[in-house]
């Protein structure tokens, strides 16, 4: 098999499945909460500044890890007490209160460790030969944990007791709570869930990508992108909307070049914002 | 009075001074777009720069070339005009398709944005690229650094006029309408999608004449003039100074704007600082530093300037000199002398698996009051859904009076004469009894033109005499927003409304929900003699019997999305097929 | 007109000291000489902003303790350039004509510079001190950043030869900087023998190489010329790295300093090869001397010195050589001393030609924790460009 038809289908499969990853923790608020947090960016960056912290103290990459889903949990909770929650009836007003949050966020990172540029060391640095095309071992390593992580998630939100409760709540939430579902502590955790998937990934990416205060906004607007274009609401929709970025990201950089492949980006999600105003498999 | 203390600056402080409050001026015009479409018509542009980079770049251009034949000033006035109309198309093409403002359009204009300043930064011989447009020569002779500062104040004022007279006409109520209910203004046959649109061109001009003026006043537009940041702050800078009125933009982008400037080079946490404010003010004032200083300044002083606006309708209302309403609009009508004719044939509504309606054949023809009753998920709300465009036909068509309604828009069908009433009361909260009223009796009467004018504010109808005198609280609380008012009330309030549209079928769809005894029978008593005052049709779904025998001639029965049967009430009474699905019989 | 603008007031004076009225006053002057330090505090480049800052200090500090610029001692203002053309030239306006600054000197992007050159116009010195694409020939400019001439004319052919790299692949953002690089660099290449395999830019949002990393592999090149900057740099290099290709394929770039080195990790940055006028880890006696007073003065934890910012510190001494050379701060006599004017620097010895600095180039390789020079190159100048 000709080794850059393989290195192109491993890069699809890695592009669409690290977009799901950052997606998610923004899929979880916006998507299943309605809130436009716009300090996301922000929590995978504080992610990454946890592996960082541990691999400076000489710890192994899994507590930065733990250290990672933990601390922005733990940060999680109070935004969503006192700045999320008396915000719910206005979605708008949340985008600017998040705004802020997200400046605060980047200048509490650099006040701790400074702005330059930050490098989190890749422990499995080598490389595999994966049907004749030579592919990084930690990237394979990830699309499997994604995956897993993945079929897990979809798992217990489409059969456990508490995955029915909160599809109950995000579908009809005065319902939902007339039934007696706890629907703001569910929010809560909710909200607490989906940063602390930011936080985990901003982790697991640190060691492949860049690390400084200014690298959240990225993420931030290819996850807005992908829910959108995919369909807020659901797994399958963060799965259709990465899978729709990211595919046409690789194959039209790799036809033609990054120019083409972001403005083909551009104009795809256009398209699809105007044409599917819901998503794709929208479920809200 | 804002053009006196915009123009005393360059003479109190000095002429650096007035150049950078200029620039923030500038900004500040383009986010009162931003408010425009925000605060009044309820949708968020994320990508304003987009226009404000168009309107740069064409003035910047333009201007270059003037330098070598002048006639080619004359293109000027396109570099505001192009990009409005760019607006107005971008917002027509995403608003026909969807009528509730999600986020998908605010991400729309953000894509357009970010493309636009990649196109920027990579057609370089047509814009300059990352170095950008660079010595672009100062328009008319002016000085940018002395006397261009009069011309940015002569836009500001002129904005903020503009803006100020627009909020009062009609038009601005109706813009606030489409940002509060979109869905029961387009059933007064407003084509929302339009409105919306024209907030959005006039936004869009308004952005273009800020950054057209800007290219001269700096002699160099960049990329970044036209990209993601630049969007991002015009917004941030309206939510903080205030998006509901015009000056709270210009509040925002002069306050935050040069506050930044100045704190920058001064203080290593000023972008601390100005988070703690954003946070502050979006928890505690919502309506941003202008709804603050007004809510302050209301209390302060009571009678002052600042104590804010009356309801719309109001500064009307104590001229006693009202208007008559024009005759509705007939254009859509088929003679009135006619008879009225309503026929569903055969309708099919499917929607994943669950029949709605199957096989639906309702006939109906000439004026009076039509019942239609039966249990709980027969079909009758769907079936008025199905008629006015909300709900898609599987199969099957409906026919008003020889044209077919099947497929159509809603505000199509509303134009057309056909009035529908809401299950739950659906009104404009935020807007006054006699705004609501007003909007209403607009609906399929006033021309564009007469939507600008003040004078439209009196229109009365001898039908609104008639509403007034038959529920006095329309006159006495005609101040009180919609929201404010009883579960009845409003009931009534919106029959009110949908009767002023003097339509030729009215839709009523549960009238007298939650209203006691007494208000049944005022509502049906009132609804009787509208109907044969306007000679409509109406169809009624009640589920009150008392009601429906007072109201009806002919009563339908609806079962498991088909009619069961017709006739009189005695008669529907009398039905055996009818009784067994009422005390639960199998059919 | 009853009033008369600030700037029309400065013109006036402007011509006045041409014909020598106030010179004589401002020699004498005891006051001190506002200096504007522009460099990036935010936005992507802001990193820099601490050690530049620090640089300017620390050369303001060491120049007044020698008498100061034609014996006024120098009070530095710092700006931020990190901001979006038209608000960095309103700063500068404002320090020019509200705070009397009378000598500019400038760290930032072509862009901002563009900006700033269009409100000075020549009207009051210009220091412009950060690498860029050569072409600056605007009066009262004096340019002491690398050009790409300077960077690769002798960088390239030793390379070449050093590694046996013939095949090229050029890749960088979308602007003028990398463009106009890559086309001297395609001479130079040419000159010693090789060839182009690719040639790509990117948008300044991209941080997916892959597609681009495949193409360097199916081209089969063996060396990359890199002229990303900031985080794409940081980025593209680590992608590179992780592909494998840092073992066979040798990558040169001309904007990768201290700070970049250390985003992209010790461990993706074998085979990396930079070339700059500057390193911290220049081993002759001046450049280690100035590396001992910065620590001493900031501390070891200060933010580690990097040729972006050492090139402030660079550009007070052209100041600061122009000014006694001179003997005033009148800008018409700052611009004919500039001409030919010389000064010693951590660098090497810089000389000023045609606007631009003859000076040292220094070829390093990436080395465990920091670059280490492997070849010198004395005395480069900076082609053709006014």
């Amino acid at each position: 098999m000709d080794a850059s038809a393989v290195t192109l289908a491993l890069n699809l499969i890695y592009h669409i499945a690290v977009l799901a990853l950052v997606g998610l923790g923004l899929g979880i608020v916006f998507g299943l909460l309605g809130v436009m947090n716009m300090a996301h960016g922000e929590f995978i960056a504080l992610g990454a500044y946890a592996m960082l912290a541990v691999q400076n103290h000489g710890l192994a990459p899994g507590y930065g890890v733990a250290l990672a889903v933990l601390g922005t949990a733990a940060l999680g909770y109070p935004v969503e007490r006192w700045l999320v929650r008396p915000l719910r009836s206005r979605p708008l007003d949340t985008l600017l209160a998040t705004w802020g949050l997200s400046l605060l966020l980047r200048k509490s990172i650099e006040a701790v460790f400074g702005r330059q540029y930050q490098n989190v060391s890749n422990n499995l640095s080598g490389t595999s030969t994966l049907l004749g095309a030579e592919y990084p071992d930690y990237r394979l390593l990830l699309i499997v944990v994604i995956f897993v992580g993945f079929a897990l998630l979809a798992l217990w939100y489409r059969r456990s007791p508490a995955g029915a409760r909160l599809q109950a709540s995000v579908a009809n939430r005065p319902l939902a709570q007339a039934i007696g579902i706890d629907v703001d502590r569910q929010a809560c955790v909710a909200f607490v869930c989906g940063v602390a998937s930011a936080g985990l990934a901003g982790a697991l990416l640190a060691p492949l990508v860049r690390v400084e205060p200014l690298m959240g906004m990225d993420y931030l607007l290819d996850s807005f992108f992908v829910l959108v274009v995919g369909g807020l609401g659901s797994l399958s929709g963060l799965a259709a909307g990465s899978g729709i970025i990211g595919g046409t990201q690789v194959v039209v950089s790799t036809i033609s070049d990054q120019t083409g492949g972001y403005v083909a980006v551009l104009l795809l999600s256009i398209g699809f914002l105007w044409l599917r105003p819901n998503g794709l498999l929208a479920r809200r | 009075m804002l053009a006196l203390v915009l123009s005393s600056v360059p003479h109190l402080s000095d002429d650096f001074r007035a150049y950078q409050l200029g620039t923030y001026l500038l900004y500040g015009v383009a986010a009162q777009g931003v408010a425009l479409a925000w605060g009044r018509a309820g949708f968020l542009p994320l990508g304003q720069a987009l226009f404000f980079g168009l309107g740069a770049y064409s003035a910047g251009m333009v201007l270059i070339a003037s330098q070598a034949n002048a006639t080619l000033l004359a293109l000027l006035p396109l570099a505001v005009l192009l990009p409005a109309a760019l607006a107005y198309a971008i917002a027509r093409l995403v608003f026909a398709r969807q009528y509730v403002s999600g986020p998908n359009f605010s991400l729309i204009t953000l894509a357009l944005a970010m493309l636009a300043a990649q196109l920027a930064n990579q057609w370089s011989g047509l814009t300059g690229g990352f170095n950008g447009l660079a010595n672009i020569p100062e328009i008319g002779g002016l000085d940018r650094y002395s006397t261009m500062y009069y011309l940015i104040v002569a836009l500001v004022v002129a904005s903020t006029a503009l803006l100020g007279w627009l909020y009062r006409t009609p038009l601005g109520a109706l813009w606030l309408a489409v940002a509060q209910n979109e869905n029961r203004l387009q059933f007064f046959g407003f084509a929302t999608d339009r409105l919306k649109a024209l907030a959005f061109a006039l936004a869009g001009a308004l952005a273009a004449s800020a950054g057209a003026l800007y290219a001269t006043q700096q002699g160099l537009v960049t990329p970044q003039a036209i990209g993601f940041e630049l969007s991002t702050e015009l917004v941030i800078w309206t939510a903080v100074g205030g998006r509901f009125g015009p000056y709270g933009a210009l509040l925002g982008a002069v306050g935050i704007g040069l506050l930044s400037a100045e704190l920058r080079d001064v203080w290593i946490h000023w972008q601390v600082a100005m988070a703690l404010i954003f946070i502050l003010v979006v928890l505690r004032f919502p309506a941003g530093m202008a709804g603050a200083l007004q809510t302050y300044g209301r209390r302060l002083w009571p009678r002052s300037w600042m104590a804010g606006e009356e309801p719309l309708s109001s500064q009307s209302a104590a001229a006693p000199n009202y208007l008559p309403a024009p005759p509705r609009n007939r254009a859509a009508d088929t003679s009135t002398l006619e008879p009225i004719r309503l026929e569903f044939n055969r309708v099919n509504v499917r929607i994943q698996g669950v029949s709605i309606l199957s096989g639906l054949q309702l006939h109906l023809r000439g004026a009076g009051i039509h019942c239609i009753i039966g249990p709980n998920g027969a079909g009758k709300t769907s079936s008025f859904n199905a008629l006015t465009g909300r709900l898609p036909l599987s199969d099957g068509d409906i026919h008003f009076s020889g044209r077919r309604v099947s497929g159509l828009r809603a505000d199509t069908i509303a134009r057309m004469g056909i009035a529908r009433k809401f299950q739950i009361p659906s009104v404009f909260s935020a807007l006054s009894v006699r705004d609501n009223l007003c909007i209403a009796l607009w609906g399929n009467r006033a021309n564009a033109l007469q939507l600008l004018q003040a004078s439209t504010w009196r229109w009365r109808s001898t039908l609104w005499e008639f509403l007034i005198a038959s529920f006095p609280f329309l006159e006495t609380e005609s101040d009180r927003h919609a929201g404010e008012l009883s579960q009845g009330q409003r009931q009534m309030l919106e029959l009110a409304m949908t009767l002023l549209m003097e339509p030729r079928l009215l839709l009523l769809d549960e009238p007298c929900a939650g209203l006691s005894v007494a208000e049944t029978g005022q509502q049906t008593d009132v609804i009787k003699r509208a109907v044969t005052l306007i000679g409509c049709t109406a169809l009624v779904i009640e589920h009150d019997m008392a009601a429906v025998a007072r109201l009806s001639d002919q009563v339908h029965v609806l079962h498991q999305g088909r009619l069961l049967a017709s006739g009189s009430l005695a008669d529907i009474q009398g039905n055996p097929d009818v009784q067994a699905v009422y005390s639960g019989g199998q059919k | 007109m009853k009033r008369r603008s600030l700037i029309q007031k400065s013109l006036a004076i402007g011509s006045m000291a041409s014909t020598g009225l106030l010179s004589h006053r401002q020699l004498f002057a005891a006051g001190p000489v506002k200096v504007g330090v522009m460099i990036p505090m935010s936005g992507p480049a802001g990193l820099f902003g601490p050690s530049a800052k620090n640089c300017a200090e620390l050369a303001v500090a060491e120049i007044n303790a020698r008498g100061g610029l034609a014996g006024s001692p120098i009070e530095m203002i710092v700006s931020d350039a990190g901001v979006p053309p038209a608000e960095a030239s309103q700063a500068a306006l404002k320090l020019w004509k509200g705070q009397k600054v009378q000598a500019f000197i400038g760290m930032h992007d072509s862009a901002v510079r563009g900006a700033l050159v269009g409100v000075f116009k020549g009207q009051v010195p210009y220091i412009y001190t950060s690498t860029y694409e050569g072409g600056e020939c605007s009066a009262g400019t004096q340019v002491l950043a690398e050009t790409p001439a300077q960077q690769l004319e002798p960088v390239i052919p030793w390379i070449s030869k050093e590694r046996k790299l013939k095949k090229w692949y050029l890749i960088g953002n979308d602007y003028n900087w990398p463009r106009d690089t890559n086309a001297m660099a395609k001479k130079y290449i040419a000159a010693a023998g090789g060839s182009i395999v690719g040639e790509e830019y990117l948008p300044f949002t991209t941080d997916n190489f892959d597609a681009s990393l495949a193409k360097i592999k199916a081209t089969g090149a063996e060396a990359v010329l890199i002229t990303l900057v900031g985080g794409a740099s940081v980025g593209f290099n680590r992608a590179f790295a992780s592909f494998g290709l840092s073992d066979t394929v040798t990558r040169l770039g001309t904007l990768i300093e201290e700070n970049t080195l250390a985003g992209i990790g010790a461990q993706n940055a074998a085979n990396l090869y930079s070339s700059s006028g500057y390193f911290a880890a220049i081993d002759t006696p001046a450049a280690i001397d100035f590396a001992k007073r910065y620590t001493a003065r900031f501390g070891a934890q200060a933010p580690p010195l990097n040729a972006l910012a050492q090139s402030v510190y660079d550009g007070f001494l052209l100041l600061e050589a122009m000014a006694n050379k001179a003997r005033s701060m009148d800008p018409q006599k700052l611009e004919a001393a500039a001409k030919g004017v010389s000064f010693s620097s951590p660098r090497g010895q810089t000389t000023m030609q045609d606007r631009h600095g003859k000076k040292d180039i220094y070829l390093a390789r990436a080395d465990g924790s920091g670059f280490k020079v492997v070849q010198v190159f004395k005395q480069v100048g900076a082609g053709k460009n006014c």
